[in-house]
């Protein structure tokens, strides 16, 4: 064995220059990550959008000081320790095996700041969640390739754009009717999946008045990065009610006239009883038995949905009617009850259509 | 008594006799370091084929509107992208490949446990890789990795082959677990107790239970998806009264672990080839090797925050939050002890070096930036961005690719005795290091104002960046070609090594390079850490391993 020589480390004075050196520069990044905040390139829509930048700025700030340390010192480190030409060749560092106390706390303050960035991000996320309940209610549906949105007192679906009033809260109920999308407005900080099956729900407040656009954050088939067109519109209450009721007017017939999917009308006389209970046993039992309504399988019980009058609400509060169940074939139907597929996507014709009503009109 | 006195190693100093036709020898082999060697190849190989997709990636992504190829094939060439780098490349490199040719030689072992398992769960391997290609023929999977359900009931006949071949992967991988568990608990050389065990052994050992016990998993929501797809039984279809959510619950119960599989071991590559070059002991030897088995438990706890935009009730998304804090800490705790190893060093800057030390500082970014995730409010913006593509990137290149190619460059010697060339692997780091970071690193921002990923055309307001990004990504595939020209030409022409040319201390530096079939003539007993450059080698039983001497024939050869 060689006889080797190692010298003791010393933190000299170029490790505390180097320190100094790396505390200004982490101040200077604390700095920027206020005085720069993402509000400045990207409107913060939404009260809680507001949040969760707050959360950012923290993050950012607290996350750039500890890397300004951690690769300064690694630098640092690599170059002031590099062995140099005038080494032995066979010079050896500083046997150093650990340092209980620097290892004691470098597990500790670390568990504090999780400690604190918990306290920190679960008070934003309750902001979030606690946004008020009894807000304007909208319900945006995913579909391949585009969200359409319902409002309750219009008839039908809206199709271009999703408005909501300024300063009025907001309760969004979001499903799909096919695959799994995302629904995300980068201006809310805030996106939830919407997902086939499942509604859930999110709930915030417009704070500024702008057209933002809606994307979609989940891979959803061979168009899914062109569903990125729509936007979501905040304005004032004027504005607001001015759109709204240009809808209800357009659509003020939707119920009546029940178009098929290629524009025929529902011949809802000329259901055919046998032939809709074929169908019945074929695309329904899958997920509605033929029981009394409170006996859910995937949707409710089908008995007696046209004939009992203590029947729950099924559209806007009214017992079923034909003209009702018809249009939730043709259409499907998201709400309270979970989702269920339009006549599209479950290959129903109109005629179809007739024959199931006819075929349910028969369970008493 | 007699006996144990002759072989300290018991049944340990069995040799078997070499095989000797070329077939038995490197295609169909048992021996632990050809089949490491085989993994290698092979998952460069597809390294190669799945970085030229990633090339078509980022070509398409030069102009907003794409162009380059149309919707359809790229979602098929990112999705198998994604596919093949995690199963065929990462985890095969690190697991199978490294794991396979060195930690059994780190713990004074002649092989793993099961030599006849190690060839199956490496044959398997190509043919599983071979397949998941097929699938072009066919009409790839365009649901990216994760083939969330309902969208991947939609995709075309290749993701049912996607399913089969990624069951496949998952068979080999947990035999693969099975083998290092054994291996590493029962074969261990006299002395070689847990806390004298290198830190490469310990992430391995931290690994090894994380591939056992995850893919069974992913192997259940892959046989359930392909039965779906095939035969129609609806696990996952809701109008059918399945649940999309399972399939993430499950498929996240797998790859969230799956990402400790692809650093873990990457990890310990750092923590040998660090010690070696600052020579002097790797700083806080048992925090390292515990907060291996603290990050390994942990990651099974977690997996639930790459759900938190599914519509998961939020107490239950609660816990997954702070639980993937806490990964924060074990995970500092070791970035915090590297670093603390080059402190009073005597930096010797190989390329292998450079890789290690490069792999601390983008890996750190890689770990912040999940911790900024983890944070719910900030996920329900980002998730699903290209924000996302920049974390995952600078954990898997960034952390494990560095952490690969510290480990090619350190270890080559032992794999083919001769060194590859310093100055080209030194080029090769430089502008791998810069490509990587000018591609990566704008991705963070683009995804916080706004660019969703998984798209073949987006926002004409993120042109620049994206044209980039692009440029950056091919100075990348060019460092890379350089590592291959490297390879290829040093395995006839680079300096031979002999046994250590890098003065390095664990046991498979104390043979030659290449090592016997055997490993070693006499299993060696160990006294104490590799680690203390100031003490002798505490191994004894070494010194007839650099001579002629024949090995000893064993009672019992046959």
């Amino acid at each position: 064995m060689v006889e080797k020589t190692a010298q003791p480390a010393r933190l000299g004075r170029g490790f505390w220059v180097v320190t100094a050196v790396l505390a200004a520069l982490a101040i200077a990044a604390i700095v920027f990550c206020y005085v720069f905040p993402l509000e400045r390139y990207l409107p913060a829509a939404i009260v809680t959008a507001r949040q969760v930048d707050e959360l950012i700025r923290f993050m950012s700030a607290t996350g750039s000081a500890l890397y300004i340390f951690v690769a300064g010192y690694l630098v640092y480190f690599a170059i002031a320790f590099r062995a140099k030409a005038s080494d032995a060749p066979d010079a050896i560092g500083v046997q150093i095996h650990d340092n209980r106390k620097l290892e004691f706390w470098w597990t500790v303050i670390p568990l504090l700041f999780v400690l604190v960035l918990s306290i920190v991000s679960v008070r934003i996320w309750y902001e979030i969640l606690l946004e008020p309940e009894n807000g304007l209610v909208v319900e945006a549906i995913g579909h391949q390739f585009y969200f359409s949105f319902r409002y309750p007192q219009i008839n039908g679906e809206v199709t271009d754009e999703m408005h909501v009033p300024l300063n009025v809260p907001v309760t969004l109920n979001l499903t799909s009717a096919d695959v799994i999308h995302g629904f995300w407005v980068p201006a809310m900080r805030l996106k939830n999946d919407t997902v086939p099956g499942l509604v859930t729900t999110i709930r915030f407040t417009p704070r500024l008045a702008g057209r933002y656009p809606i994307i979609c954050t989940q891979f959803c088939g061979v168009e899914h990065s062109e569903m990125d067109k729509q936007v979501l519109v905040i304005e004032d209450k004027a504005s607001f009610d001015r759109w709204y009721k240009g809808w209800q007017q357009k659509n003020a017939h939707v119920s009546n006239a029940l178009p098929g999917a290629a524009g025929q009308a529902i011949p809802l006389q000329g259901g055919d009883v046998a032939a809709g209970k074929a169908l019945f046993s074929q695309k329904c039992t899958a997920c509605h038995k033929v029981a009394p309504f409170n006996q859910t399988l995937v949707g409710p019980g089908l008995e007696a949905v046209l004939h009992d009058p203590a029947h729950p609400d099924l559209v806007n509060g009214k017992a079923a009617n034909p003209a009702d169940v018809a249009s939730i074939l043709e259409n499907g139907y998201t709400g309270s009850m979970g989702a269920m597929p339009s006549a599209s996507s479950n290959g129903l014709s109109p005629q179809d259509i007739a024959n199931l009503v006819a075929f349910l009109n028969t369970l008493k | 008594m007699a006996v144990a006195a002759l072989h300290p190693g018991g049944i340990a100093e069995h040799i078997h006799p070499e095989p000797q036709g070329f077939v038995r020898r490197y295609v169909f082999s048992l021996d632990h370091k050809i089949i490491g060697i085989q993994y290698i190849i092979t998952a460069f190989v597809f390294f190669m084929l799945s970085g030229l997709l990633a090339e078509a990636i980022r070509t398409q992504l030069l102009n907003p509107n794409g162009g380059f190829v149309a919707p359809g094939t790229y979602n098929e060439v990112y999705s198998v992208h994604g596919s093949a780098m995690v199963w065929l490349v990462i985890i095969p490199l690190l697991t199978g490949g490294f794991g396979n040719l060195v930690f059994p030689l780190q713990i004074g072992a002649r092989d793993v446990a099961f030599p006849w398992l190690n060839m199956l769960s490496f044959w398997i391997f190509p043919v599983a890789g071979l397949m998941l290609f097929s699938s072009f023929l066919m009409g790839a999977p365009t649901a990216g990795w994760m083939e969330y359900p309902p969208i991947s009931l939609q995709g075309a006949a290749g993701t049912s082959m996607w399913c089969a071949a990624i069951f496949l992967v998952g068979v080999s991988s947990t035999i693969t677990g099975i083998n290092f568990v054994v291996t590493i608990l029962k074969m261990r050389a006299p002395g070689m107790t847990f806390t004298r065990m290198p830190l490469f052994v310990w992430g391995q050992f931290a690994t090894a239970p994380l591939l056992m016990i995850a893919t069974t998993a992913l192997a259940a929501a892959l046989a359930a998806l392909f039965i779906e797809r095939q035969f129609g039984v609806p696990f996952f279809d809701p109008t059918k009264g399945g649940s999309p959510v399972m399939w993430q619950h499950m498929f996240w119960f797998y790859s969230h672990p799956a990402v400790y599989i692809m650093i873990l071991p990457a990890f310990g590559i750092v923590s040998e080839v660090l010690p070696t070059f600052a020579r002097k002991p790797v700083f806080g030897y048992k925090l390292i090797a515990f907060s291996s088995m603290a990050i390994a438990l942990l990651g099974f706890m977690v997996w639930a925050h790459h759900m938190f935009t599914s519509g998961l009730a939020p107490f239950l998304q609660l816990p997954f939050m702070i639980l993937t804090y806490i990964i924060g800490v074990p995970t500092g705790i070791k970035i915090f002890s590297w670093t603390a190893t080059l402190f009073g060093g005597k930096i010797h800057y190989s390329t292998a070096m450079l890789f290690a030390i490069g792999f601390i500082g983008l890996f750190t970014i890689g770990g912040i930036t999940g911790i900024f995730l983890a944070a719910i409010p900030f996920d329900l913006h980002v998730h699903g961005t290209y924000f996302i593509v920049a974390h995952l990137h600078y954990v898997l290149v960034g952390g494990s690719l560095m952490g690969v190619f510290a480990g090619m460059y350190y270890w080559f010697p032992k794999m083919s005795g001769r060194l590859l060339d310093e100055t080209l692997g030194k080029i090769h780091f430089w502008l791998f290091f810069i490509g990587f970071n000018c591609t990566f690193l704008p991705m963070h921002w683009l995804g916080m104002l706004g660019m969703p990923r998984e798209v073949a055309t987006y926002d004409p307001q993120f042109t620049f960046w994206n044209r980039f990004e692009s440029v950056s990504s091919y100075l990348m595939t060019f460092a890379i070609l350089i590592f291959f020209v490297n390879v290829l030409w040093s395995i006839r022409n680079g300096r031979r090594s002999g046994p250590n040319p890098w003065g390095a201390r664990t046991l498979e530096w104390q043979i030659p390079s290449p090592p016997h079939y055997y490993n070693f003539k006499h299993v060696p007993t160990v006294y104490g850490l590799p680690y203390d450059f100031s003490q002798p080698l505490p191994y004894k039983g070494l010194e007839e391993e650099l001579t002629d001497l024949p090995p000893p024939v064993a009672a019992g050869a046959h």
